[in-house]
């Protein structure tokens, strides 16, 4: 059962990401092409998924938008999980003044719903893949620093760290060969929900049109179209949504199976 | 039927996710009325899924599969849910090792007892509060008046015990199942705890099954002890029989135990 | 528990100075003066604007005396106006504020009458049928993006079946209607949008609400009362669902920055004038004045929402404020 949550969801990635790297090559057009005789085809043998008002196919534009969604996805959460376990190695190892700072500076990023942080960030430096994956990361490391700072706490009273203490090893020793490392486990789940909610995140900025910016290509900005189209092109709205919905729940059963699986 | 309680070969099973475990392998125990009863052994023998099962009130993983439970006459296996119900609390009543988690934390301790007097005497809630007033009163509990409006966490472990035996006591039963009622308390609390059961059990006149891994309890109160083993009862005698010529190697055990403590 | 709630009251002060700082320097994050991006970006601002919002933030003056002026201001509810028409900012978001409230506050009750039963109900037999249909849709559920669920329900019950008005909080005659009238066609207007920013809460709720009542069903107290003869229901509303229910309490603060964030989207998707559109259209425009005011009104009500779930906690839970009178 367990397995077979982790699996399919593994599949699903796996099938996303090879679809992402391959995209030069099995994207049937140029995914900024413009075709003026074939505006808002609906799906057919010559555009699989149909085409938007501007006649580019939404296959290839989709291609190409599983490369944007899932590097934004995966370097967010990188920047997210680098600030999360530094600040919070720092502040489960150190405990005292250090500890109360970083945490407090959590509380305090906390309060701020993510989502006006990130908008108000872009209205002031231009959207831009680059931003957006800066800001997504920025804005989503607490749960990280939480969880490492925690996990050290408990890891902290465990014999072999107290050893590692009496015969004088490093800090930094301790922190990098020892304590990260055990609280991987937690982390690594919540990093991989981390992805999910940054392409979510994404997908919602590009849509508002505050995310990536056309001609490239993201899931979420193929479907600002769905919108004025709603009604007319059923394809534009359908297809993309589909592809965040299935990446999404990827995401989520790899957590929900690691997370069996680690007990 | 001479007996107050008498088990028949029960057998109990855990379902678990991917296998099937067997706890309670077939276990005869028979209470006279009045008499205390130890059942010893070490943790994970059964002795707490035994005690559990004579009036069904199981995790929902584990299955009777077998046996029979004659308590006052009547097969206690052959009863429905509701049957059950008027013998539980009533007739038979629990208590357990760790009291404070045992008591729900969000109820009052006057709200705890009361819902049991209420829920098998004709009382209403005025005759309830007085009665669980002076339930607390013969349980020794100082100040009963303010405990009535207490929460379970502001009260010390052996406080929560007494409440719990006050609780159980309420609709004044005829066998009082006790779970390691003093493994979590320490050495003077155990010892007025187990005085107050023994002068409740004069009192009221019910029997006592009384559930430990520790022996050293075991001359203070019991009458006979059972002795479980892996599921099984291996060896059952009056206590100074135990205590003088053990036969099984698991009662030598605990015995050498309790010993080893006893010289400390 | 009255020592708990002013310990508590004093632990947001330097909370709150947190997040005027950060809200403070998000403004001075861009290279330069944030005026002359603000030019460069939206043309249409005239020299004028930009001299006024030099003096509003006091640009020329060294850092930490441009914050606590701001902060001054700010205790003063001195926001400044608005780029795009000149109002002040204050009244701006005061008059958006209440649609947004209710349609938050409508989403949680419809998030809690729902998600709690499910919860529950799925937690009695946990793996059986329902629990797993029900595991089903949390799953759909937490990955669903919100805007594209706003999408497809506008255009099967908006265009397809045409039950449902699809923009807006009223219609076009809605002064002509008389009470009855007006109440029906606002709740028209707002059962799609509810629905949309329900959804998300809905299924964390749910499963929430499952886990926190299987491990309350597995407390020794649920022993006791099986042990006294409690009917099964008893046990499990009585005993278990109080303790149950408890830590939902604190959800409740937690989930307000996701509903916040989530108006942005529903309110520009279905054109409703709430703070979350006005926060949107200020992006758009590049509206400095309106765009710090919401920030720091997120971040507020945000803590207000954790401080008030923290203290109805204490309340509730019977173990809280004992705890801290120690």
């Amino acid at each position: 059962m367990r397995n077979k949550l982790l699996f399919t969801g593994l599949i699903i990635i796996l099938f996303f990401s090879i679809i992402a790297i391959l995209a030069p090559l099995i994207s049937p057009y140029n995914p900024s092409e413009i075709d003026a005789d074939s505006l808002l085809v609906p799906p057919s043998p010559r555009h699989l998924l149909g085409t938007d008002s501007l006649g580019r196919d939404i296959l290839s534009r989709m291609i190409y938008g599983a490369r944007i969604s899932l590097s934004i996805g995966f370097i967010a959460v990188g920047i997210a999980l680098a600030i999360g376990l530094v600040l919070g190695a720092l502040a489960g190892f150190y405990g005292g003044l250090i500890d109360a700072l970083i945490m407090r500076f959590v509380d305090i990023m906390l309060c701020f719903p993510t989502f006006f942080l990130i908008l108000a960030v872009v209205a002031i430096l231009e959207p831009s893949i680059f931003n957006i994956m800066v800001i997504i990361g920025l804005t989503s490391w607490m749960g990280t620093a939480r969880l490492v700072r925690a996990e050290i706490l408990s890891l902290k009273e465990r014999e072999f760290i107290q050893a590692e203490i009496a015969i004088g090893a490093s800090d930094f020793r301790i922190i990098t060969r020892h304590l990260i490392p055990n609280a991987l486990g937690p982390v690594l789940v919540s990093a991989i929900l981390g992805i999910a909610g940054a392409i979510l995140l994404e997908s919602g900025l590009s849509f508002l049109g505050l995310g990536v910016q056309p001609p490239t290509a993201s899931w979420g900005n193929i479907l600002i179209e769905a919108k004025s189209t709603l009604g007319v092109a059923w394809w534009i709205t359908i297809f993309p949504g589909l592809a965040i919905l299935i990446t999404i729940l990827g995401f989520n059963l790899i957590a929900e199976g690691l997370k069996e699986k680690l007990g | 039927m001479e007996n107050l309680l008498e088990i028949r070969n029960l057998k109990v099973d855990f379902y678990l996710k991917d296998q099937v475990v067997n706890a309670v392998n077939g276990v005869n125990l028979d209470i006279g009325n009045n008499e205390v009863l130890l059942l010893a052994g070490e943790s994970g023998s059964g002795k707490t899924i035994s005690a559990l099962a004579i009036t069904r009130i199981l995790p929902s993983t584990a299955r009777i599969v077998s046996g029979s439970i004659f308590f006052e006459g009547r097969d206690l296996l052959a009863l429905d849910e509701a049957a059950l119900r008027m013998v539980r609390g009533a007739r038979i009543a629990y208590i357990f090792q760790e009291p404070t988690s045992y008591l729900n934390p969000v109820y009052s301790i006057g709200s705890q007892i009361i819902e049991t007097i209420m829920l098998h005497q004709n009382k209403n809630k005025l005759q309830a509060r007085q009665e669980a007033l002076e339930l607390l009163e013969l349980v020794k509990i100082k100040d009963p008046q303010r405990v009535l409006f207490d929460y379970p966490h502001q009260l010390s472990g052996g406080m929560n015990q007494r409440v719990f035996i006050a609780m159980s006591l309420a609709c004044v039963p005829k066998l009082l199942i006790a779970d390691e009622p003093t493994t979590s308390l320490d050495v003077t609390i155990e010892a007025q705890i187990l005085e107050l059961l023994l002068d409740l059990k004069k009192r009221f006149g019910f029997s006592l099954l009384f559930i430990t891994h520790n022996l050293s309890i075991a001359k203070k109160i019991a009458d006979r002890i059972s002795v479980m083993y892996k599921g099984k009862i291996v060896e059952e005698a009056a206590t100074a029989k135990i205590f003088d010529s053990p036969e099984h190697f698991h009662t030598r055990e605990l015995i050498r135990a309790y010993e080893k403590i006893g010289k400390l | 528990m009255l020592s708990y709630i002013i310990r508590r009251l004093l632990g947001i002060i330097p909370l709150l100075l947190g997040i005027t700082i950060i809200s403070f320097s998000i403004i001075h994050l861009a290279p330069g003066k944030p005026t002359t991006i603000q030019q460069a970006l939206n043309p249409k601002v005239s020299l004028e604007v930009r001299e006024r919002l030099d003096k509003l933030y006091g640009l020329d003056k060294p850092l930490y005396v441009q914050y606590i002026n701001w902060l001054g201001r700010l205790v003063k509810l001195d926001l400044g106006r608005s780029f795009g028409d000149d109002r002040l900012v204050v009244d701006k978001i005061l008059e958006r504020i209440p649609i947004t409230l209710v349609i938050n506050l409508l989403s949680l009750f419809f998030i809690f009458i729902i998600a709690v039963p499910l919860g529950v109900k799925s937690a009695l037999k946990p793996n059986q049928a329902f629990d797993k249909y029900v595991t089903i849709f949390v799953f759909l559920g937490f990955a669903m993006p919100t805007f594209w669920l706003a999408l497809l329900l506008m255009n099967l019950f908006g265009i397809q079946l045409a039950w449902l008005p699809i923009s807006g909080i009223k219609s076009l005659d809605f002064e002509y209607f008389n009470i009855w009238g007006k109440i029906g066609d606002l709740s028209r207007h707002l059962i799609l949008p509810v629905i949309v920013s329900s959804i998300g809460g809905l299924a964390g709720i749910s499963r929430y609400m499952r886990s926190s009542m299987i491990e309350a069903l597995a407390q020794p107290y649920i022993y006791t009362a099986r042990a006294k003869g409690l009917p099964e229901k008893s046990v499990v509303y009585k005993h278990a669902f109080r303790n149950a229910i408890l830590p939902i309490v604190t959800i409740l603060g937690l989930s307000i920055p996701g509903l916040l964030g989530g108006s942005v989207i529903f309110e520009s998707i279905f054109a409703i004038p709430g703070i979350g559109r006005l926060f949107y259209e200020a992006v758009m425009m590049r509206d400095y004045p309106l765009i710090m005011a919401e920030v720091v009104l997120g971040a507020v009500l945000t803590m207000f929402g954790n401080l008030i779930a923290d203290i109805a906690y204490a309340y509730v839970d019977p173990r809280i404020g004992y705890k801290n009178e120690k």
